[in-house]
């Protein structure tokens, strides 16, 4: 007896759903390619459509067959290139698939739904491409009566004529599904498949028309199954390709083919619809119906039926898109349950696991009925590895490409770019990263809502972007990958970004913050606002640039996966949102640490790294801000939070003597541990009577000269905090089960759930994010931020410069400031031309002169040398080389010279650079003794000056050094300078010398009064603001400038770039060079 | 719902009866899981003051609560006759700490009367009523209201 079973149905869903797979990207390809189309791409997208209908046909599914057969026509006369695949045409196509694939996806349903708006449109793509004479037939649909008078009915003409018009011969094969398919023990999907193999099938059915019923047969002696079939075979050979009889196998002649009466076989009830789900028994009672009702249908003329149809179809257009997500919506829900491809390999694996499993299970129980110790331990080592590798292998039969959502992206991408006039490039990379079956499917959709809204707010329109001079092409990239264990997505748009000053007035507009938390927050605290419940509701966010429609539901969403999101934005230049996702939800990889008696396990996702602060050391790395802790790791600041403080419990430490957990006395972190603390701890210690009664030993054996009275630090982040949870004891990483606490803890927040030890305990999960939440960490971080500003500053107020130090000869240390050196360069020491008494290379087109410090003052002359190396410095616009001797290294100190003890000519001081006395070389005073022409001009500026009247410099400078120095060079120059040694001074200096000052240079950083004070004073009195300020500054950060404009400094300049402080100064005070 | 059937079909009750705080209470035996004396509770901060703690039970995570905070009696005195007695409760085993068990108390439905505002301290809407037996006043708990959050 036949029987069309689930089997046979679910393995056609299977692979339709297979098949259509791909077909989306395919389609994208084809629109893309426009013109120029790929064969191989129509085709696969053609052959897809084909098999789907050809199965449809003999299941009975007409709406399916129908749809899939007007997909078909479509691309065939795209594969004939008698049709340009535009946009317009590919997205009726894509609707059509789409639609496809509901159906089957419902496909109990699948003949009520009503899929007339999609075949009409793809009817009148059809309709207006082919040509007059071919337009009737596109809806024309003939029956194929065969000899005995049978039919086949219902075949599109038009479909007929193209395969004929390809020079194939049409046959009507007809198969038994008793003897020619069950018998055999085939398939009827497997014969369909196999005949796509030699040509293409237009149709299949079942013939219940020639069965007869039960009541006349017991046994019906074939049950016919028709295939129509189009291959280039000849007829001869078909007997050997179909294996059955050839009186089954009709070739189709023209006069077979007659008109049908009825024309709309979407009317044509389903013959094998109530197969599915009636018993095999009923099956024949059943098939009387359909005859019955098809007579009395065929009297109705299809007239009737498509003006409704049209209407229908506008209405339907509009509502489309609620339609198919509301459908979408219910396909997801009844995938959950749905099969999964396991490779076969896998289940193997499996199989072995399972397997070894036993045996070892059969060692242990011998090993313990035996009490032998050692095989008991082997068979647990062995049953340790194998539920291992059993845990990974079934982890990995859950694994899914992430492949299988990316790719519908490109489609989304697509429509909604279209529908808003945007055009996007959708990069998505990473697609064979894996990830657990659940996971995948419940990142869907928070992933859609972000790059929906990355489409939607972030990328900017055509004209907008070419306006910022972008790419009018947006561009959004979408990354998967793996790192560390976990599997992180990118989501990167090169839109318009956040902006946080709009976000954070939202906010406080919404009453989500106060105006006085916003002045405490950075521009990242303020962009991560949108993650806020309740921050999305309004439609201003689309005004507010923001993104953030439901972002609160993508946070939870992630979180809910154990996932973590970050945000990234710069405005005008896109937004990246990251994020980090276990690989699977049951079991998590976790440290496990403690605090007083309990365990804690901190899930590694949320894990950078574990501290171990020695308690030497405690006191210098944990400092407080404010009320908060923090710690220096890397130059960073890290606030600390203390899990026990946090969460209420005593601070134990295991005491060394009575080997018992004691409650911590320590206040707080930082109170630590100098010898002198630990006395005064001790002596309040000692003072308690108790204390002493109950702990007689007590006294040097104190725990702090024990190695566990170091802080463990675990380093941890969730979002944007990063903190050290600061915990008594970090114990193993281990892979924790992931167990649901029950309801009266629900509103403890600090805890994703809890774990059952191998100890049989139970261990509480930390959830870091809430927890830092709870601290209200962001004021911790604020605080550590202000710190770091506060210590650039400090570092700023140091007189720093930049120098390049080299060394003479071996023993000789020299130093230069890096901002006049040119280049460095290696010559040949066969190339330096002696001409008198100076030595030239020829460089870059000239003459490099080149010197050694040994010509202008007391030190030893090179030795000779192959090569040598030179520092070229530009003074005057002219270069020169100084040969100097390896190594060569530039960096950064804090000035602290001493200028008297090895003064001598071209020489300004000496210090101390990496343990080695250095001495700082004044090129300038080396290029006038060496060189003095080159400085004929500034002396007859400075002649012209003395004569016109001295011009009178006010100079403020604290260091004694640069002091000097500057001054020098200044009166080098024909300046005359006044001193002043801080801010203050110089105002007092200037208030009673106004009238003769012409200029004012100082020093940035300067005690009693600093330079921006000193400007600000200057610039705000009448009587002085004509006054020209320029600062001296050693390092000059773009924070400083900002500050300097604002109080009025006209000009910056390098303390040790002479030349340019003196070109500066002639300009301001308009003298000639 | 399976309790309040039972309730309405059986005449004769049967009452587990243990001593909180000082009171005698009882509960339906119906609605007992199981009584044991696991006492690996790991402490959980920062829950309401009347959770003892977590325990393992056979791979479950069972809430444990002290019942005689719960009832706004003494606190449970840790000592050896401690028992948890495990309750199902909305599809969840949840444990409550007592002194010490007694025994197993029957009674016919109509025995049981309405709970006075006040039992020994406890507040009365815990209560479904009280049973009188020779030398005791049980007090008979409605789970349902004792486990609310």
């Amino acid at each position: 007896m036949f029987e069309l079973d689930d089997e046979t149905l679910q393995m056609y869903i299977e692979e339709s759903l297979d098949h259509l797979g791909d077909i989306e990207s395919d389609l994208l390809t084809i629109e893309e390619a426009g013109e120029n189309i790929d064969l191989d791409l129509v085709n696969n997208v053609f052959r897809a459509a084909h098999s789907v209908k050809g199965g449809a046909g003999f299941m009975g599914l007409t709406t399916i067959k129908d749809l899939a057969h007007h997909l078909e026509n479509v691309l065939g006369l795209i594969r004939n290139r008698e049709l340009i695949p535009d946009s317009e045409r590919i997205s009726v196509l894509l609707k059509g698939f789409d639609q496809l694939e509901n159906l089957l996806k419902n496909i109990e349903t699948s003949n009520d739904v009503d899929v007339s708006h999609h075949i009409s449109a793809l009817e009148s793509i059809t309709k207006a491409t082919v040509p007059e004479e071919r337009k009737e037939m596109i809806s024309k649909i003939v029956d194929i009566v065969l000899s005995d008078g049978r039919i086949f009915p219902q075949v599109s003409l038009f479909e007929i004529e193209q395969y004929k018009s390809e020079g194939k011969n049409l046959f009507l094969v007809e198969y038994d599904l008793i003897n020619d398919i069950q018998r055999k023990e085939k398939n009827p999907i497997e014969v369909l498949n196999s005949l796509q193999k030699t040509g293409t099938i237009i149709d299949s059915r079942i013939d219940f028309d020639s069965v007869g019923t039960l009541t006349e047969n017991d046994v019906p002696s074939r049950i016919p199954f028709q295939v129509l079939f189009a291959s280039i075979i000849e007829y001869d050979m078909t007997e050997t390709l179909f294996d059955i009889k050839k009186q089954y196998i009709h070739a189709i002649s023209d006069n077979m083919i007659v008109p049908t009466s009825v024309k709309n076989p979407a009317e044509e009830p389903s013959i094998m619809k109530p197969l599915k789900k009636q018993p095999a028994a009923q099956v024949m009672v059943e098939t009387q119906k359909p005859i019955k009702t098809a007579s009395i249908e065929k009297q109705k003329p299809k007239q009737v039926a498509t003006p409704a149809v049209k209407e229908v179809k506008k209405i339907e257009e509009n509502e489309e898109d609620n339609l198919s997500t509301a459908e979408k919506d219910a396909t997801v829900n009844a995938k959950m349950q749905s099969s999964l491809r396991v490779n076969v390999g896998l289940l193997d694996t499996l199989m072995n696991l399972a397997g070894e499993l036993v045996l070892s299970r059969n060692q242990l129980l011998q090993g313990i009925n035996s009490s032998n110790q050692k095989a008991t331990e082997l068979s647990s080592q062995r049953i340790d590895m194998i539920t291992s590798e059993l845990q990974e292998a079934i982890m990995r039969t859950r694994m899914q490409p992430i492949a299988n959502i990316l790719n519908k992206f490109t489609r989304i991408v697509r429509d909604l770019s279209h529908q808003l006039g945007k055009t996007i490039d959708l990069i998505i990379e990473g697609k064979d990263v894996e990830l657990d079956k659940t996971i995948l499917e419940s990142i869907n959709d928070p992933l859609t809502h972000l790059i929906r809204n990355s489409i939607d707010h972030g990328i900017e329109t055509p004209m907008e972007r070419e306006q910022m001079g972008k790419h009018p092409t947006g561009k959004i990239i979408l990354k998967a990958f793996h790192d560390a264990g976990q599997v992180n997505l990118v989501i990167s748009d090169d839109g318009k970004g956040l902006n946080p000053a709009k976000i954070a007035n939202a906010a406080v507009e919404k009453n989500l913050i106060s105006e006085q938390q916003l002045t405490e927050m950075s521009d990242k605290q303020k962009m991560e606002l949108i993650f806020l419940p309740g921050f999305s509701t309004a439609e201003a966010v689309t005004d507010v640039s923001g993104r953030g429609v439901g972002m609160d539901v993508v946070v939870t969403n992630i979180s809910n996966l154990g996932g973590i999101i970050e945000l990234d934005s710069v405005t005008g230049a896109g937004t990246t949102i990251q994020i980090k996702l276990p690989l699977t939800l049951a079991i998590i990889p976790s440290q496990i640490t403690s605090v007083g008696n309990e365990r804690y396990a901190v899930p590694q996702v949320n894990l950078n790294e574990l501290l171990r602060i020695p308690a030497a050391q405690v006191k210098e790395k944990i400092e407080k801000v404010g009320d908060a802790a923090v710690v220096r790791l890397r130059g960073e600041l890290l606030p600390l939070l203390n899990l026990a403080d946090m969460l209420g419990i005593k601070k134990t430490y295991s005491d060394p003597v009575i080997t018992e957990d004691l409650p911590e006395r320590r206040q707080n972190i930082a109170d630590r541990r100098s010898k002198h603390h630990i006395l005064s701890e001790d002596g309040i210690i000692m003072d308690s009577s108790d204390n002493e009664a109950e702990f007689p030993q007590r006294g040097q054996e104190d725990r702090r000269y024990h190695a566990s009275s170091a802080i463990n630090i675990a380093v941890v982040s969730a979002g944007a905090f990063k903190y050290g949870l600061v915990v008594d004891k970090l114990h193993d990483s281990e892979e924790i089960v992931v167990k649901p606490v029950g309801r009266h803890l629900k509103k403890c927040t600090a805890y994703a759930g809890a774990t059952i030890m191998g100890d049989g305990k139970v261990a509480l999960i930390l959830d870091i994010s809430n927890l830092a939440q709870m601290a209200e960490l962001s004021a911790v971080s604020e605080a550590s931020q202000m710190v770091r500003e506060a210590e650039a500053a400090a570092e700023a107020a140091k007189d720093k410069a930049a120098l390049l130090t080299f060394k003479n000869s071996e023993s000789e240390y020299f130093a230069a400031p890096l901002n006049i050196v040119e280049r460095i360069e290696r010559i040949e020491s066969s190339t330096i031309e002696q001409i008198g008494n100076n030595r030239v290379v020829q460089y870059r087109g000239g003459s490099l002169p080149l010197y050694e410090l040994s010509q202008v003052a007391e030190f030893k002359p090179l030795a000779p040398k192959d090569q040598h190396e030179v520092i070229v410095f530009k003074i005057k616009d002219r270069e020169l080389g100084l040969l100097v001797t390896t190594p060569i290294d530039a960096l950064e100190v804090t000035l602290d010279i001493d200028e008297s003890t090895l003064k001598q000519p071209a020489i300004s001081g000496s210090m101390i650079i990496n343990k080695h006395t250095t001495l700082l070389v004044d090129i300038f005073e080396m290029v006038k003794i060496l060189n003095p022409g080159w400085f004929k001009e500034e002396a007859k500026v400075a002649a012209e000056m003395a004569e016109s009247g001295e011009k009178i410099i006010l100079f403020a400078e604290d260091s004694a050094f640069f002091r000097n120095q500057v001054k020098t060079f200044m009166e080098d120059d024909g300046f005359k300078v006044i001193e002043a040694e801080d801010g203050l001074i110089a105002w007092e200096l200037l208030k009673e010398r106004v009238d003769e000052i012409d200029i004012v240079i100082t020093d940035l950083e300067m005690p009693n009064m600093d330079g921006f004070e000193l400007t600000k004073r200057i610039k705000s009195d009448p009587k002085y603001s004509h006054l020209t300020v320029i600062a001296l500054t050693s390092l000059a950060s773009e924070a400083h400038i900002e500050k300097g404009r604002k109080v009025g400094i006209d000009e910056y300049e390098i303390k040790l770039d002479r030349e340019k402080l003196m070109k500066v100064i002639r300009q301001k005070l308009n003298l000639s060079t | 719902m399976a309790k309040q059937n039972i309730d309405a079909f059986s005449e004769d009750l049967e009452f587990s009866t243990f001593y909180v705080g000082g009171a005698l209470c009882g509960i339906n035996i119906l609605n007992i899981q199981e009584i044991n004396k696991h006492f690996e509770i790991t402490k959980v901060p920062q829950a309401s003051e009347y959770i003892e703690g977590i325990l393992n039970l056979r791979g479950r995570i069972v809430t444990i609560i002290d019942l005689g905070k719960k009832l706004g009696l003494a606190p449970v005195t840790k000592n050896k006759d401690n028992r948890n007695i495990i309750v199902n409760s909305e599809d969840e085993h949840i444990g409550l700490l007592i002194d010490s068990i007694s025994d197993v108390v029957s009674a016919k439905k109509d025995s049981i009367e309405s709970s006075p505002s006040n039992i020994g301290g406890a507040k009365g809407k815990y209560f479904k009523g009280v049973l009188k037996t020779e030398k005791h006043l049980i007090g008979i708990l409605d789970i349902d209201e004792v486990l609310k959050e």
